[in-house]
């Protein structure tokens, strides 16, 4: 799925621009969710006191994380787990490997697990000639379309039922009704087969619970309750900052989580995992392997603009709400995450940013993201960071340093500003055509897209002399609250006795 | 790779990942990133839990049981009051009888004393057996499955199943429909005290799989059309009790 990295964000958001179902799927799916986490959570009440507490435990965990994460895995090893560490995806795939060889596995299903798609372990299992079954209903027809995710709760966003309804006919051998409950039916019919042939359940893991050493999965179909209950294996991908430290912290990501992906109380299900079966129940996995995942994530610890990257929780929020994101939708970002939360986290996990930077350009600063996010994540401040450092590293296009250091130049003497608009005012008369600039040239990357206001034939400078003896010989209106007018006159009095440094409090 | 002589998997390649050393080194490097020592205690973490408000959260029985039904049907589920466990036996005969499914169910004691067994000796009934070999198939070709619940919350609308020898984690999931014994008294306002007393548990008495089910399975994955029971059970009851 990194296949894509090789071009940029602006061919391919060209591309997905151009295809109008994805651009209105995407916007009318995202317009839904978003409005159903305003109903959930205007419902809810009290969302901002929620928000803050989340928000509190996710930052007291990752301040302590050797802790939690080293309780975790001593618990989980107490329940019967097998614990394993993977600094990177080669790592992943040794062990991975070795559990599947061992298993002599032929078939592995899978939930919905975003780390597996960041580690391409569907690769790994693929080189070993054995099945990897996505099973969530998006997944495995996305994985039939031979196609990545697009959206990280609904990833089969851009398809239409009449494109499924022909990837799903391909594997019945038959025609199928593009009907949701036909296609459904199919699938959950089909997949029932595999969950009951296969020897592996893979999963991920939204929140490990440190002091019980359980894994907490949410889930709507039920399939990552079959992933792990019918293969006699389980292997659980966990990133290393999942952990929450009791069941208590539990129930507060459980009010923020469902209700900010999808606008509901809670999924339909939320299963917590600890150890395989116990010796005498009758059915669960004989064996349960946790692979905690770095993968570039201990790289924002201890790093004073991007440590609070690591409270994510992964509910999708801020791309609902990024208007960015639901113009150009998720495959124009080129990677595994996408939107807000991508466009600072694929960058941040790389160990070399400087050739993803380019999508941390793909946003528009407005801070909806920020606001949306249920763990209150300041991702506009990360994303003017990464622009920041991108600067900073010199790997910024010539033109646009050549441009910013004459910007520089020019701004930082009043004198030198008007020297050069009244060359501009000259200049523009070729060019500038009812008040507007709209030639491509050195200005394309902004005239593209909008056209450029013409330099006005007066500037404010030039009007500022006019400006004062138009104030002073206007009649004094009395808009202003007597009161206020009142204070200001004071300080102003104040001011010329030259008493204190003035704009404090007088009262 | 033959030796298996631990259960961590020494002998194994995979083995060094699943050291204690490695453990280490992990966290110390977790430290060091963090720029203080390794930190060994138990912190203080003042902000535990809900916030104040919420743990103040509380409602009479009548209406935690009213809300959970509310909640329950609003999620497409059917929830019905019952005065007792003879009334849930003489539903499930007419359910059963009427659409002629296969059942299971839970050994648990409060359905084995209905009879059922015996009453539908017509139409296959199979009791959870933890020791049988092919208890997973034969909770695979069942309709219906039978569960009495360890705890409820009333404002999300939530059943919560725990795994034991006796109460297998296939009846709430693998037939088509899903019957829901809700004792009363099994219903709490909220998710709280549920998840606390999981914390307060002895650890080697937590269960394998505790199963918070939250209505039908669901999926809208497809153009963002609502589907029922694409994996799980699509059809779900919920009879209170009490």
């Amino acid at each position: 799925m990194a296949e894509t990295a090789g071009s940029s964000v602006k061919a391919r958001s060209k591309q997905a621009l151009q295809d109008d179902f994805l651009r209105k799927a995407v916007k009318f799916t995202t317009e839904r969710l978003k409005n159903g986490k305003r109903k959930a959570t205007e419902e809810h009440g009290n969302w901002e006191e929620w928000r803050e507490r989340g928000r509190q435990i996710r930052l007291h965990t990752i301040a302590h994380l050797d802790y939690y994460l080293n309780l975790f895995a001593d618990n989980a090893r107490k329940a019967g787990a097998q614990v394993y560490f993977a600094r990177d995806a080669a790592e992943a795939a040794v062990i991975t490997r070795e559990i599947v060889r061992e298993k002599q596995a032929r078939s592995v299903v899978k939930s919905k697990s975003m780390v597996t798609e960041e580690l391409h372990i569907n690769h790994v299992l693929e080189e070993m000639d054995v099945a990897a079954i996505e099973t969530d209903l998006g997944e495995y027809i996305i994985q039939l379309a031979h196609e990545p995710p697009s959206h990280i709760i609904i990833p089969a966003i851009h398809k239409n039922k009449q494109q499924i309804a022909e990837v799903l006919s391909e594997v019945a051998g038959e025609r199928l009704e593009p009907d949701t409950q036909v296609l459904a039916g199919f699938v959950r019919r089909k997949l029932r087969e595999q969950f009951l042939a296969a020897e592996i359940g893979m999963t991920g893991c939204n929140f490990a619970i440190a002091e019980t050493g359980s894994i907490v999965i949410f889930e709507n179909e039920g399939n990552a309750r079959m992933c792990s209950t019918l293969p006699k294996t389980q292997i659980t991908f966990m990133g290393m900052e999942r952990i929450i430290p009791s069941f208590e912290d539990l129930e507060v990501m459980a009010t923020l989580l469902p209700r900010s992906a999808t606008g509901q109380k809670l999924t339909a299900y939320m299963s917590a995992i600890t150890g395989p079966r116990r010796t005498a129940d009758g059915d669960g996995p004989e064996e349960l392997h946790i692979i905690i995942i770095d993968n570039g994530r201990s790289r924002q610890l201890g790093d004073p603009d991007f440590q609070e990257l690591l409270n994510c929780i992964r509910c999708g929020a801020c791309l609902n709400v990024c208007p960015v994101y639901r113009h150009i939708g998720g495959h124009s970002y080129g990677s595994v995450y996408s939107g807000p939360i991508g466009a600072v986290l694929t960058p941040a996990l790389m160990e070399d940013p400087s050739e993803w930077q380019d999508i941390a350009y793909a946003s528009s600063l407005c801070g909806a993201c920020w606001e949306a996010c249920p763990v209150k994540i300041p991702l506009h401040d990360m994303l003017v960071y990464l622009r920041n450092r991108k600067v900073e590293s010199g790997t910024t296009p010539t033109a646009e340093q050549v441009m910013f250091k004459g910007f520089n130049y020019m701004m930082s003497d009043h004198r030198r500003l008007e020297r050069f608009l009244r060359l501009g005012k000259v200049g523009q008369k070729f060019v500038a055509r009812d008040g507007y600039i709209r030639i491509k040239g050195p200005l394309k990357g902004w005239t593209n897209y909008r056209d450029l206001p013409e330099i006005p034939k007066q500037s404010f400078r030039d009007r500022w002399k006019e400006l004062q003896v138009e104030i002073a010989q206007q009649p004094r209106t009395k808009t202003m609250i007597q009161d206020i007018e009142q204070r200001m006159r004071k300080v102003l009095e104040e001011r010329s006795k030259g008493g204190g440094s003035g704009g404090g409090h007088q009262e | 790779m033959a030796d298996t002589r631990n259960k961590q998997g020494s002998g194994k390649a995979r083995a060094i990942y699943a050291s204690k050393e490695r453990q280490d080194e992990w966290m110390q490097a977790i430290a060091d990133r963090l720029g203080r020592p390794r930190i060994t205690e138990m912190p203080q973490h003042p902000f535990r839990g809900a916030p104040d408000f919420w743990r103040a959260y509380d409602l009479q029985q009548e209406e935690r049981i009213n809300l959970f039904m509310n909640n329950w049907t609003n999620l497409g589920g059917h929830a019905f009051r019952m005065s007792s466990m003879e009334e849930v036996g003489r539903f499930l005969l007419d359910f059963v009888r009427e659409t002629g499914a296969q059942k299971l169910m839970q050994r648990q004691p409060e359905l084995m004393g209905l009879g059922l067994a015996e009453a539908l000796h017509d139409v296959e009934c199979t009791v959870w057996d933890s020791s049988a070999e092919e208890m997973i198939d034969e909770a695979a070709q069942a309709d219906i499955g039978v569960v009495v619940v360890d705890h409820a919350a009333a404002y999300t609308g939530t059943i919560v199943v725990l795994s034991s020898p006796d109460k297998g984690r296939s009846t709430s999931l693998l037939p088509r429909a899903l019957v829901a014994v809700v004792p009363a008294s099994a219903i709490e306002a909220s998710l709280g005290p549920i998840l606390k007393g999981l914390d307060a548990r002895p650890k080697d008495q937590l269960p394998a799989g505790v199963h918070f089910i939250t209505g039908p399975s669901r999926s809208s994955d497809i153009e963002n059309d609502l589907t029922i029971g694409v994996h799980g059970p699509g059809i779900v009851y919920a009879l209170v009790v009490g």
